[in-house]
């Protein structure tokens, strides 16, 4: 049967053509964007490192002599002492769990600062974040130790003074865990003449959802100052997120006004990563709609195609059922057509695809453009959807040629 | 002649209603996406209130610097005032330059006694209302004197306004901005966060805050950008080079202390602004056009292929029809002809069609669309017909219309139109 249908095909080559150019031009754009999601979801879904399920910051605000309120010449003593009482009083809250300070070390955060870890002669990556935060921080967003330190433990070390840092820092340049290297004396800062303990290797933190964690380093260290600038962090109980920021706005002029302190904003992790993403969240969404357009296309040529064919057609299929070929069959003999057109281009777009991965021109990965299982489960993935896509399309006039009356159409004729 | 196209199309889509709305929604589906690409593109560049003279504009959103002893660092940022004012404000050539925030911040305002709300501030200068047309429905902005003053004063949006006091005729009344009084200088209009450079909520003097006061590097960065507004786009090139000469002369006075300040040429104008997110990066307007380029092509490209092939098998049924208009005398050129201004006619319904689908759309999505990146604000991005549809947006719409049509009736009717009498007037096409 395959035999005929291949002569049946290139009998009617002129309008195959058509159908067959525009597969094989679906077939590797969806490649292309399908290959995009894949590495998108692949990197999505890694472990992140922190969590800020029920996470909030809280921005404060300073008055200012033009307030009736101010409180002149303050010392930064005095500021730092106005802080930690407005931590005491956010931690008293029956829903808080934990809160910390931090400079730009929150996740999702457009700042950020960097430093250098030094151990004997290994150095980090050039793009290391410092994170100078309370002991609390890692509560706050769940660091997770790779020996299993909990938050509260990892917490302890960064109170003694201890550094923690990403497990990953020497392994891409000296292939070297941290964990190997937990109690040993390192140098930061740029500064040589003091040494810091390693307290505990830190499970990779991500820098974003769309950051892979091979490429993501941080360490982070206690920040003993306070002061304004600083960002305020807070972990609110599972289950009291509810009307959580309203309820603190409400108390915040009667509870959080102290010296020239106020909170004048509080954002939720959820919106502060939303923001932070949306440039790469509105690529998806593009790369998405394409798709859709594509499927839709195919979906359209082969209605419209097929429907002619089923019409042009009438007496052969007529002819079919009268020589006893069942409905089922003239069925599965026009979705084959159509298939086998796809199967056809497929080796051609594979070449394509693969040519493209070889010039780099698509995503990128783990450092790369082209490793061969994600190119064949992207190609397949793609060859997926758009065989779904046939079935429909050609399934709608093959249910319309199931229903030939064999003598009315060879009448007709 | 015109009237036979359009009774030829009505009759071809009464005789094939399935395959005619097959076609009809390929086209339509095209436009549709291909002007959402269009509308993406226009409501970062095209004009619209407050900022009517986006093609007037060069910005200097960040500014970029480094030092003798950093080696290869440099900062990026937003700049202090001290250098805006220096390296820009000072300028000639152009009809006016303002200084402002770089980012909204959102801001506590209560009347005293009562709840804060969260609003998006602005600081600006006073220049800063003649470079953007808001429309004010009360009051007027603070002018030189106050600014100069560092009077607290602020121009409030309608929607503030009605929040705060119930009613938008408060010109003079008082709230608390940060816990510190402001008087209420003039009631403006909403203004939609697609105007990225004059959005906000509340606007002030940034002298009346202590914003200024927050720079670094020896107070070459802080926290402010500036917009320049040319007399006319031809200017743009002289303000470049005043602008360079400037940058030269101040580089000599802060290269005493090490410092130099990277241009990465700006000012940018609009476009080029609008895909200029990191401060330490020069975008790259030619790579952006590029891929817009490309996307537009496979949005041609392939639903003219389906289209093609339907056009194609249409045509097939029409053979004797071609062959009796051959055999009558109409020349080949005539008969294509025929053929695609038939197709147009179809074609240009539809892309009404996916137009009036794609603006449905980008109101009713408009949050999914038009979604800012790196944006602070949490306030949706609200769309109305002065920033969706300009004279452009339905040329741009009627010259795809004619690109998809003639891509998918240009070669079947060049096909149909080089059969032979003959063989058209018996039926077969090749």
């Amino acid at each position: 049967m395959t035999k005929k249908l291949f002569i049946q095909i290139k009998n009617e080559w002129r309008s195959n053509l058509w159908l067959a150019l525009e597969l094989l031009l679906v077939s590797v754009v969806m490649w292309y964007v399908v290959d995009y999601l894949y590495t998108r979801a692949a990197t999505y879904l890694e472990p992140r490192g922190f969590d800020i399920e029920h996470c909030y910051l809280i921005e404060l605000g300073e008055l200012t002599s033009k307030s009736p309120d101010y409180v002149p010449d303050k010392t930064q003593e005095e500021t730092h002492a106005d802080i930690s009482e407005l931590l005491e009083r956010l931690r008293r809250r029956p829903e808080v769990e934990a809160v910390s300070l931090s400079q730009n070390s929150y996740p999702y955060n457009g700042s950020s600062s960097t430093g250098d870890v030094r151990y004997d002669t290994l150095r980090s990556p050039e793009w290391t974040i410092r994170r100078m935060v309370t002991p609390d921080f890692v509560r706050v967003f769940r660091y997770q130790g790779t020996r299993g330190e909990t938050p509260e433990q990892l917490a302890e070390m960064l109170d003694r003074n201890e550094f923690l840092a990403s497990d990953n820092l020497y392994n891409r340049r000296y292939g070297v865990r941290l964990t190997d290297l937990v109690g040993k004396p390192f140098q930061l800062f740029g500064d040589t003449t003091r040494s810091y303990k390693l307290g505990a290797a830190l499970q990779v933190v991500r820098y974003s959802d769309f950051e892979e964690a091979r490429a993501s380093y941080c360490f982070l260290f206690k920040q003993s100052f306070y002061y304004v600038g600083l960002e305020l962090c807070v972990r609110v109980r599972e289950g009291h997120d509810h009307d959580f920021i309203a309820n603190l706005k409400k108390d915040s002029e009667s509870q959080f006004r102290i010296g020239n302190l106020f909170i004048s904003e509080i954002r939720s992790f959820k919106d502060i990563r939303r923001n932070f993403q949306q440039a790469r969240t509105n690529v998806v969404r593009d790369y998405v709609m394409g798709m859709g357009f594509l499927l839709l296309n195919i979906f359209l040529g082969l209605l419209g195609t097929f429907w002619f064919r089923t019409q042009q057609r009438r007496s052969e299929i007529a002819l079919h059922k009268a020589h006893g070929a069942t409905d089922r069959a003239v069925f599965c003999r026009l979705l084959t057509e159509g298939l086998l057109l796809l199967a056809v281009v497929t080796p051609i777009a594979l070449l394509l695809d693969w040519s493209l991965a070889n010039a780099e021109l698509n995503a990128w990965r783990n450092g790369t453009t082209l490793e061969w299982d994600r190119l064949l489960i992207c190609a397949a993935i793609s060859l997926l959807l758009m065989a779904t896509m046939i079935v429909v399309g050609i399934g709608i006039p093959a249910r319309r040629a199931m229903r030939i009356q064999p003598a009315e159409a060879l009448h007709e004729e | 002649m015109i009237r036979q196209y359009f009774n030829q199309a009505w009759a071809q889509l009464r005789q094939q209603s399935l395959i005619s709305a097959v076609g009809i929604a390929g086209t339509a589906l095209a436009i549709f996406l291909i002007m959402l690409v269009v509308m993406m593109q226009q409501v970062k560049v095209a004009p619209f209130a407050p900022e009517s003279n986006r093609d007037r504009f060069l910005h200097v959103h960040y500014m970029s610097i480094t030092n003798a002893a950093w080696g290869d660092g440099s900062s990026n940022g937003p700049m202090s005032v001290t250098t805006a004012r220096e390296c820009f404000q000072t300028l000639t050539t152009p009809e006016a330059v303002t200084i402002y925030s770089s980012i909204v911040v959102s801001t506590p305002v209560n009347l005293s006694g009562q709840p804060a709300m969260g609003i998006d501030l602005m600081q600006t200068d006073d220049v800063f209302w003649r470079v953007f047309d808001f429309s004010f429905i009360a009051g007027k902005p603070y002018d030189k004197a106050s600014f100069d003053a560092g009077l607290p004063v602020a121009v409030v949006t309608e929607s503030v306004a009605k929040k705060l006091f119930q009613r938008t005729d408060v010109e003079g009344r008082e709230f608390l901005l940060n816990h510190a009084p402001y008087k209420v200088a003039g009631v403006v209009k909403d203004v939609s966060t697609l105007a990225t450079t004059a959005y906000g909520q509340v606007w002030v003097p940034y002298t009346s805050t202590e914003l200024t006061k927050t720079t670094w590097c020896n107070d070459h960065m802080g926290m402010m950008s500036c917009t320049i507004l040319a007399r006319d786009r031809k200017d743009f090139d002289a303000i470049r080079s005043e602008v360079e000469r400037r940058k030269q002369e101040y580089n000599a006075l802060v290269g005493s202390n090490g410092y130099e300040f990277i241009y990465r040429n700006r000012p940018y104008d609009q476009e080029k602004n609008a895909i200029a997110f990191s401060a330490n990066q020069e975008p790259d307007v030619e790579q952006a056009r590029r891929q817009r380029l490309i996307i537009f092509v496979i949005l041609l490209v392939v639903p003219a292929i389906n289209l093609s092939s339907m056009t194609q098998s249409r045509l097939r049924q029409r053979v004797s029809e071609i062959g009796v208009r051959r055999a009558f005398g109409s020349t080949r050129l005539e008969l294509m002809g025929q053929i695609i201004a038939e197709n147009l006619v179809v074609t240009l319904m539809a892309g009404l069609l996916g137009l009036l689908l794609s603006v449905a759309f980008a109101y009713l999505g408009n949050s999914i669309l038009f979604a800012q990146e790196y944006s602070q604000t949490l306030n949706p991005p609200a769309v109305d017909a002065d920033i969706l549809l300009h004279a452009s947006t339905f040329g741009w719409a009627l010259l795809f219309c004619f690109l998809l049509n003639l891509l998918s009736s240009g070669i079947p009717a060049w096909h149909a139109s080089r059969t032979s009498i003959v063989n058209a007037l018996g039926g077969k096409m090749h």
